[in-house]
């Protein structure tokens, strides 16, 4: 029986793949600065958060609160990681797209027009 | 730049955002979400300078206000739901959840038509009239509210008399306008109107337009009011003495299609050129007029030939012009009221008694002059009838629908045990009643325009249901959303509320006497229908009372009108309109008997004290009026005729009472100018409204003033008689349609408003009480159903039929018993408070209350006996087979 997998939406996939990238360090400034960086999008603070939150959810990552800092005005951050399950999932949607790649008969050969 | 601060103490984010994230954000994650913020600020900061950096500050912070950041408790990750797949997002309200809750909703409609039925019909019943009375009073409300300056605008009037004769008056002397704009720095404007009296039948070429409404204004109407000129000079309205201005209406009935500025009007030989057209007076306006000439026109005619030196700036003698004042904003209302006295006594001394008070413009329609309740007492007791009778149709649902939640409490325990919330369950219920009354309401606008005719000729309104105003969608909502929600949260909760263990072992009440709301509930229905009979009882009899009252005078089978020309030759048409066969009698008078309008407080009597005031009411008749009428003489002679009669008084009961003149006949009394006195005292009649108590009158002999006459026919041939009155009309009025008016029409047009109102009463309450009956009956078949099995075993063992009657029945008696004793006092003391605005009212009887006890329980008795017979008389072994 296949089970029906969780829906990831692109954004919390963005998300969950750059806090396993920065692997302990991910909290929402250094995320929103890195996504910005990596995919040129605009993205805003809150929608980070609330990705962070769906994620969390949905059990994909957990945190724990870090160091304050002096910028922070003497704040802790929330520091992320993935979970196991987080991991999984995106091992499976990675899986999914390799799949369906292989399968593409002239993968990278563009169109050619008469 | 700026040296940088790392601490970020140099370049704070703004206190204010911070504060608001406090306010809405959860309290555990304000410190992330904050350290975020501010280390972010400075990183800005860096980036993009201090200014921009705030602006972005702004911006996260309101990104926030967003539900991921307000949920007030930690949330706890859902693994498992993630693992079985289940969208944790979703809400109660999503779209599969919510088809079904229609499905369901539209099969338990279907299922259950006999309900569905009584349900629908109540509400829509209920809604379309509920709307009706509701338009009523919302036409009412908006009288007079169109203008502009509406709360700045106010009708100038005055107290005067002294004592029990001490009375308002709605108009004023025409100078006091002139003074007040000059001297009295708050009133910025005024204008005066008054009726014309001079100049009759305009004619253009030859078309005569007869009865239009004439009246003479100040050209300040035309701004001070919102009745602009839509053809003409809004500066000058009047160009000269000789121009008018005509209602879009009136200029179409004269010119038809032509452009009418410009032509020319004719009445009694002076030419009027018009001058502007204005838009057709709204209905709810209470100025209404067709046609207005320059007010310096009406000074110019009366002012000319005068030898008492009376002008139109000092004659503060004659009060008849409605004046209305537009005042500033921030004028105090009675230091003008004082101001226009002292300037009244400056020019005239001697009205010592006289006193002025402004009315605001928009109270003028619903209020008296003197401020008392008017219309407004009708308004609020029809808003009040409005809102009971979509009380009771709320009622009805609510009762319906609580009362069969046992049949449903199977279906809520289902949807407990599988996982239905509390809140999905409210939801689902709020659906149904939503269904239900939307179709309600389209069979209720249905009906409305069904009913709109019939209803605006019982109420004399002109109310389209028109959807493009936005007015009728106010009251449509309101009342409908008003509604919705009174009848659908009760019932939702309560079945929402369910508790499924009980439910599903058939533990819910289902006898109406275990359910303390459902009985008060219908406790008040039925105190409502019982009070609501009982003012239409009260109500007729206080109108029958009032057109059956000995008047004092007998105007059965009279016309009258005035004569015009024909007065000089009174006496050859009354010896020849007696020959006529179908005349009874032939008289003349100063004015109408049935309503007499002049008054005046310039009279004298012997014993009359300092400063005393009192007014009279003076008509001018001929030697046989009082026999003509069938008057009483209580004391002293009639009028003979003789030349010395012009100094002789007969006097009315009431004036030689408040006059205080012990043994009147024979001593002195001096009315205007005439030094004389009083032959004769006649017994009181009713010459004004049963609302006013009869006021002092006294006849005097002036051939020359009395200008109208009373033909009394036998009651047989009473047309040929008035086709005799128009031939004799036609030979010294010519030009002239005769406009006579039978004195009972005119009594009867008296009592209008009350006929109307007491016709719709009546029909109102009638509604009220049907769709109270038809929720009982409701009730009263549920009861029946569900106890089917218990009646059958009853039977079974011996019970006989009237017993289960009686058994069935008992239960809503001894409520509407209740609701009639609840609904008493009530009834008895607004009853008194509508009575106590007539001078002359019937005694509250307590028989009313008892024929609407008896009345109000055997409506309920049929209704509920209906289903109780049905099923008592039925056969045992069928209802006991059913199980």
């Amino acid at each position: 029986m296949a089970m029906k997998r969780s829906y990831l939406g692109e954004f919390e996939e963005i998300v969950l793949l750059t806090v396993a990238v920065m692997e302990g360090q991910a909290y929402g400034v250094a995320l929103t600065h890195e996504i910005i960086e990596q995919t040129g999008r605009s993205v805003r603070l809150n929608q980070i958060h609330a990705a962070l939150q769906r994620l969390e959810d949905k059990g994909m990552v957990k945190s724990e609160m870090g160091e304050p800092t002096a910028e922070r005005g003497g704040r802790r951050k929330r520091l992320f990681t993935v979970t196991a399950y987080g991991r999984r999932t995106l091992q499976e949607i990675q899986d999914v797209r390799v799949n369906l790649w292989t399968r593409m008969p002239d993968p990278f050969n563009p169109a050619i027009s008469l | 730049m700026k040296p940088r601060n790392v601490g970020g103490a140099a370049f704070r984010p703004p206190r204010l955002a911070d504060r608001l994230l406090k306010l809405f954000c959860a309290p555990h994650r304000l410190e992330e979400v904050q350290g975020d913020l501010h280390e972010e600020f400075a990183y800005q900061v860096e980036r993009i300078g201090e200014r921009r950096a705030r602006w972005s500050y702004w911006r996260d912070v309101l990104g926030f206000i967003k539900p991921f950041a307000m949920k007030r408790t930690p949330s706890v990750p859902l693994r498992l739901a993630g693992r079985f797949g289940v969208d944790s997002s979703s809400s109660f309200l999503n779209s599969y959840m919510l088809r079904n809750y229609f499905r369901t909703a539209w099969r338990n409609l279907v299922k259950n038509q006999f309900y569905s039925v009584i349900n629908i019909t109540g509400l829509t019943a209920g809604l379309a009239v509920g709307i009706l009375i509701l338009l009523w009073v919302q036409d009412e409300l908006s009288f007079d509210r169109f203008h502009a300056k509406v709360s700045n605008i106010y009708r100038l009037e005055n107290w005067a008399g002294t004592g029990s004769s001490r009375q308002i008056w709605a108009n004023t002397v025409a100078p006091i306008a002139e003074f007040g704009k000059k001297e009295v720095p708050e009133v910025k404007d005024a204008v005066r109107m008054t009726g014309n009296g001079y100049f009759t039948l305009f004619k253009y070429k030859d078309k005569v337009v007869n009865k239009e409404k004439t009246a003479f204004t100040d050209p300040s109407f035309f701004s001070v009011f919102d009745f602009p000129l839509i053809q003409g000079n809004p500066a000058k309205p009047f160009p000269d003495e000789h121009s008018v201005v005509l209602t879009e209406t009136t200029a179409k009935r004269y010119f038809g299609d032509e452009n009418p500025l410009g032509k020319i009007l004719m009445a009694n030989n002076v030419s009027f050129k018009v001058s502007g057209v204005i838009k057709d007076f709204p209905k709810n306006s209470s100025i209404q007029n067709d046609m207005f000439m320059p007010i310096s026109l009406l000074f110019t005619t009366m002012y000319q030939d005068r030898t008492d030196g009376r002008n139109r700036d000092n004659d503060f003698h004659q009060f008849s012009y409605e004046t209305y004042l537009l005042l500033e904003p921030s004028a105090s209302v009675s230091s003008v009221a004082t101001k226009l006295r002292n300037i009244h006594l400056r020019n005239k001394p001697d009205d010592t008694d006289l006193t002025y008070l402004l009315q605001p413009l928009s109270d003028m329609h619903l209020y008296r002059a003197d401020g008392t309740n008017g219309g407004i007492e009708t308004v609020r007791m029809f808003s009040i009838i409005a809102l009971l009778i979509l009380a009771i149709a709320c009622i009805n649902y609510v009762n319906l629908s609580t009362a069969r939640s046992l049949l449903r409490s199977k279906e809520v325990s289902m949807r407990k045990v599988v996982g239905a919330t509390k809140g999905q369950l409210f939801v689902q219920f709020i659906i149904e009643t939503a269904l239900l009354f939307s179709l309600a309401t389209v069979l209720a606008i249905g009906l409305l325009y069904l009913l709109l005719p019939t209803y605006n000729q019982l109420s004399g309104k002109e109310i389209v249901l028109d959807f493009t105003n936005y007015h009728i969608w106010q009251v449509i909502g309101l009342a409908i959303s008003g509604t919705l929600i009174a009848s659908s949260i009760y019932p939702a909760l309560l079945l929402s509320s369910l508790e499924p263990l009980k439910a599903l072992k058939g533990k819910v009440s289902s006898r109406l006497s275990e359910a303390t709301f459902r009985k008060i509930l219908v406790v008040t229905q039925f105190a409502v229908s019982v009070i609501l009979m009982v003012g239409t009882f009260i109500i007729s009899n206080q109108l029958q009372y009032i057109r059956s009252k000995e008047l004092g005078y007998d105007k059965t089978h009279v016309f009258a009108f005035s004569m015009r020309d024909m007065s000089p030759h009174y006496d050859a048409v009354k010896a020849e309109l007696l020959q006529q066969p179908g005349v009874a009698g032939v008289t003349r008078a100063s004015s109408n008997i049935v309503r007499i309008g002049e008054q005046t407080g310039n009279n004298e009597w012997d014993g009359k004290e300092q400063g005393e005031t009192m007014m009279v009411r003076p008509v001018a008749v001929d030697k046989d009026f009082i026999p003509f009428f069938k008057m009483k003489l209580e004391q002293g002679v009639n009028f003979t005729g003789a030349v010395a009669d012009s100094l002789h008084f007969i006097l009315n009961e009431t004036a030689v009472k408040t006059a205080r003149i012990k043994n009147p006949i024979g001593k002195r009394f001096k009315l205007r100018n005439h030094d004389g006195t009083i032959i004769g005292v006649v017994k009181d009649f009713h010459f004004a409204s049963m609302r006013q108590k009869i006021e002092p009158a006294i006849f005097y002999y002036e051939p020359n003033q009395m200008r109208a006459i009373y033909i009394k026919t036998t009651g047989q041939n009473a047309e040929q008689v008035i086709a005799a009155a128009e031939r004799s009309w036609k030979q010294y009025n010519p030009d002239y349609p005769l406009d006579y008016a039978f004195l009972d029409d005119v009594f009867n047009n008296l009592y209008k408003s009350e006929q109307k109102t007491g016709t719709l009463f009546n029909v109102f309450a009638t509604i009220a009480i049907l769709i109270s009956c038809l929720g009982l009956f409701g009730l009263a078949t549920y009861t029946a159903q569900v106890r089917t099995r218990e009646i059958g075993v009853r039977k079974v063992l011996g019970a006989s039929v009237t017993g289960i009657i009686q058994l069935l029945a008992k239960d809503f008696i001894k409520l509407v018993i209740i609701a009639i004793f609840i609904a008493v006092p009530i009834a008895w003391y607004s009853m008194n408070q509508w009575l106590s605005d007539f001078a002359y009212r019937i005694d509250v009887q307590w028989w009313v209350f008892v024929l609407a006890g008896l009345l109000a329980l055997s409506v309920a008795l049929l209704t509920v006996s209906f289903q109780s017979i049905k099923a008592a008389l039925m056969n045992p072994v069928k209802s006991l087979r059913s199980e």
